[in-house]
């Protein structure tokens, strides 16, 4: 089976390793409290923003931004990205098969919970869910693939 | 759909492990297949046809149902 989109099967592990740490980092982080101490507050270029939280929204500014969580969420992204959509060490058209199932139910369960959110919670905790709903189909998908796969791979032998 | 890889493999004396690498997929999608839990792709199906030297209406069989 023949795919051209997917990444050679040897990112796999370093994605892997890249897309845990930064994703537990990035929860550490975003558990911190204190903003003024946030590392890394630099100024950066933004194509909508605002200096000041009740200030106006400007166009195309420079502003002053901890980039710590940008750096987090691209890491996260780029390897999360990475290793879901990364070859199997035996990639065959059974696999693409159980990949596309795993997207699918992903997508059902994603926008379910996401749905279950909207409904129940209220306020200022409903920023939580936003901020998980980044990431909710991609980490869905990559866990149930991998479970499908360790169920795959470990399928019983039916040799006589 | 039912198949008869089994019996096929059996005539030519393939373990699994040789049919997969024969073919090109893995072990456990051999496995899934005679299991009867996955039907394979035209391509597939052509190549197994190829190889047991049968049309590809001697393997595979349609099922009340499909």
């Amino acid at each position: 089976m023949k795919t051209n989109y997917l990444f050679p099967h040897r990112f796999k592990w370093i994605s892997g390793i890249l897309f845990v740490i930064s994703f537990i980092a990035l929860i550490a982080y975003s558990s911190m409290i204190n903003v003024e101490d946030l590392p890394l507050n630099v100024w950066v270029f933004a194509i909508v923003g605002d200096n000041d939280f009740f200030g106006p929204t400007d166009y195309f500014i420079m502003t002053k931004n901890p980039i710590m969580d940008e750096l987090l969420v691209l890491s996260v992204i780029v390897s999360g990205i990475v290793l879901a959509f990364s070859k199997e060490k035996h990639e065959d058209e059974m696999v693409a098969s159980i990949r596309l199932n795993s997207l699918a139910w992903a997508t059902i369960a994603n926008y379910s919970i996401l749905l279950f959110c909207y409904l129940f919670i209220y306020g200022f905790p409903f920023l939580n869910v936003l901020m998980g709903a980044m990431f909710s189909q991609l980490v869905i998908f990559i866990i149930l693939f991998r479970y499908k796969m360790y169920q795959f791979n470990t399928s019983r032998q039916d040799e006589e | 759909m039912k198949n008869n890889i089994k019996v096929q493999r059996a005539i030519f004396n393939l373990t699994q492990q040789d049919l997969a690498e024969k073919i090109g997929v893995s072990r456990q999608t051999i496995n899934a297949l005679e299991a009867g839990k996955y039907v394979p792709s035209t391509v597939l199906a052509l190549k197994l046809s190829r190889l047991f030297s049968k049309s590809v209406n001697e393997i595979f069989d349609l099922e009340e149902g499909d």
